[in-house]
């Protein structure tokens, strides 16, 4: 098979794995070697559903020996197989990345043979990649569930981030729907990797940095395969960050690829706005200081279409607001709708030099759409509807415009 | 009263010198580009003076901070027709409230610099990421490039440092600058160097990169609005993915 054909194919299958960032790692070029690590990460091009593109995201092999209802690769799907070999990986990388087309590569994989025979093939490339290239630039793994800990282990030594998906947010949703994978081939390695950055961190103090998994591990949690709520998935999402000190926790609006009767119907189309929803609350709880329970309860369990997690969160503890803008504390401004951590960083040091009025917040370009209604400036408040009036909820709910932007909202409310 | 200088950096850091020395409040600094003769404005012209510029570079440094004169120096990169007069408001301020300037920016002369020195900081970012080169016959990796500000110097440093190991020219196309890296050092150059570039390229990896730049995207999503907000369309003639 040619390469351009494998090429189409392992992107093709790769492409629902959300996860594009770049960032967390400053990996440094050697004089004579190639590339390096961005901190802030490098999108590099926006593909046609605008999407970033920052590593060249591939299957090292989509044939594979698992039968996941949702996966599009799964064993009983008729599909175009393919697979490459370490050198053909590692040359369109390199020659990719002299073009400067990408920052590195994002490498995952189906299952050929067995876990640990793919887990083997995967870090081969990585081991050529760094050592016969010598490329410092940005690599993401994928451990394979199920993987030996030891193999996870040398991965980790060479890739900048790993990740590993849990893909369902619940034990009975996966037992349903990934009956071949359990829950512990999935939370054992991703402590254990959280354990050795700890470790690594630890051993740094008293020698030379021993880099492993600098960039931190993330995972990715499917919306709407399954009918787990919204709450489910953040309180999930909290534990990850807390406990196992993810770097981030990645979504993906469920697409239909398979017919089952355990998954929504295959026109269905994929919940966008929901998958936006999660997203501003993951935001709120890195942040901006909120919990999960605060977003959401048994009796809240889902989002609300029309307002941002911040702005519901706001309208059902309207007490503590207006929040005066020259006294307030960031942790205050950051719980504000409308204003974003930014916004919040430049009012704390701009008041300092002089109080600020509703008028120096314009030309700062705050945006005061939402936020006029739940601060005053000096004392006064400027929203053209009283805090209490009972109607901010249809004033701060979104029209038509998140449609565009986030897809089809037609399908949510109800869940499946 | 208008002070006219050559629109450099040193130009106008100049022209400050001279307005502080002089104890004059010149209305604006232009550039003689930009300039236009009008009969009832009296108009000083400013010799571009290392040493006058020296001292006000270092007077900024001292009394505003490294940051805030990186600001300046950023915002100047903009091209903005009023630069000149933009960063004398800027200095004045600066002089009088010290490093606290990067912060007013309820201040509408703080706010311009800051605004136009974050575009070109965004500008550079974006570079970072949508530069491409080709890699011609001769083994030198070419790349043409038509930003909106001027900020080839500040993308060569990036490109040193990642592709160190391989020989790079960067076009800007717009202003006719050649950033050249012989993987030593990079020059500066306005001179025409077309005769380096003139010759063909491997396209195989084009190709590769074309097809897997359509496979990535995911049908179902398809939003070519959102695409466009992250990547104008003034950008796509010279991404090699867009052709």
């Amino acid at each position: 098979m040619r390469l351009l054909e494998k090429l189409q194919i392992l992107a093709d299958s790769a492409k629902y794995d959300v996860s594009c960032s770049s960032s967390g790692s400053n990996r440094s070029n050697k004089k004579g070697q190639l590339g390096n690590a961005a901190v802030a990460g490098i999108c590099h091009s926006w593909a046609e559903d605008g999407r970033c593109i920052s590593l060249l995201k591939v299957l090292f092999t989509n044939y594979c020996i698992y039968d996941c209802k949702y996966c599009v690769n799964r064993i009983s799907n008729d599909i175009r197989r393919a697979s490459f070999t370490p050198d053909e990986l590692c040359e369109l990388t390199i020659e990719f990345y002299r073009r400067n087309y990408i920052e590195g590569l994002f490498v995952s994989s189906a299952v050929i043979k067995s876990p640990d025979y793919t887990m083997e093939l995967i870090i081969s490339t990585l081991r050529k990649l760094r050592y016969e290239h010598n490329f410092n630039g940005y690599i993401h793994v994928k451990s394979i569930p199920g993987a030996d800990l030891n193999l996870i282990h040398q991965a980790g030594l060479l890739a900048d981030r790993m990740s590993i998906n849990i893909e369902l947010p619940s034990v009975q949703s996966l037992k349903l729907l990934a009956p071949q994978k359990d829950h512990q081939t999935i939370i054992k390695p991703m402590s254990f990797v959280s354990e050795q950055i700890q470790g690594a961190n630890e051993l740094t103090i008293y020698r030379k940095k021993q880099m492993f998994v600098p960039a931190g591990q993330t995972t990715q949690l499917i919306v709407g395969a399954s009918p787990d709520s919204d709450l489910t998935i953040i309180r999930l999402t909290q534990e990850l960050y807390n406990r196992y000190k993810l770097k981030r926790v990645y979504y993906s609006a469920y697409v239909p690829v398979n017919a089952d009767v355990n998954l929504p119907a295959i026109n269905t189309s994929p919940p966008l706005l929901r998958e936006h929803r999660i997203y501003q609350a993951d935001w709120l709880l890195r942040f901006y200081g909120f919990n999960a329970e605060e977003l959401l309860d048994e009796k809240h369990s889902s989002f609300d279409t029309k307002v941002d997690p911040k702005c519901d969160w706001a309208l059902r503890n309207l007490d503590k607001f207006p929040v005066e803008i020259n006294s307030a504390s960031v942790e205050t401004l950051l719980r504000v709708p409308g204003i974003g951590y930014k916004m919040a960083q430049r009012i704390v040091r701009a008041r300092r030099i002089a109080p600020l009025s509703f008028e120096d917040l314009k030309s700062m370009r705050v945006v005061l759409k939402r936020a006029q209604y739940f601060i005053t400036c000096k004392g006064v408040y400027y929203g053209d509807l009283d805090i209490d009036s009972g109607n901010l909820y249809s004033v701060l709910s979104e029209k038509t415009d998140s449609k565009a932007m986030y897809g089809q909202i037609s399908m949510f409310g109800g869940g499946y | 009263m208008i002070y006219v200088t050559d629109g450099s950096f040193e130009g106008i850091l100049t022209a400050v010198f001279e307005a502080y020395e002089k104890k004059e409040i010149p209305e604006s600094i232009v550039s003689r580009n930009f300039y236009q003769m009008s009969l009832d404005t009296q108009v000083r012209e400013i010799d571009t003076n290392e040493e006058k510029s020296g001292r006000v570079y270092h007077r900024v440094i001292e009394k505003m901070s490294h940051e805030a004169l990186e600001t300046m120096y950023k915002a100047w990169l903009s091209e903005y027709c009023e630069i000149g007069t933009a960063l004398y408001r800027y200095i004045r301020i600066g002089l009088k409230i010290g490093p606290g300037i990067l912060s007013y920016l309820q201040n509408p002369d703080v706010l311009r610099v800051h605004d136009l020195a974050y575009k070109v900081s965004g500008e550079v970012h974006r570079f970072l990421g949508i530069l491409r080169f080709k890699k011609l016959n001769s083994g030198l990796y070419y790349s043409k490039i038509e930003p909106d500000n001027n900020i080839t110097m500040l993308i060569a440093e990036h490109f040193k440092e990642r592709l160190s190991d391989q020989p790079w020219i960067i076009h800007d196309a717009k202003r006719n600058v050649f950033a050249l890296y012989d993987t030593n050092q990079v020059i500066f150059t306005k001179e025409d160097i077309s005769v380096y570039t003139d010759n063909g390229a491997d396209e195989t990896f084009e190709e590769l990169w074309k097809s897997y730049f359509k496979a990535i995207a995911i049908e179902n999503r398809k939003n070519p609005k959102l695409q466009k907000q992250f990547l104008p369309r003034r950008y796509w003639k010279n991404l090699t993915e867009m052709q």
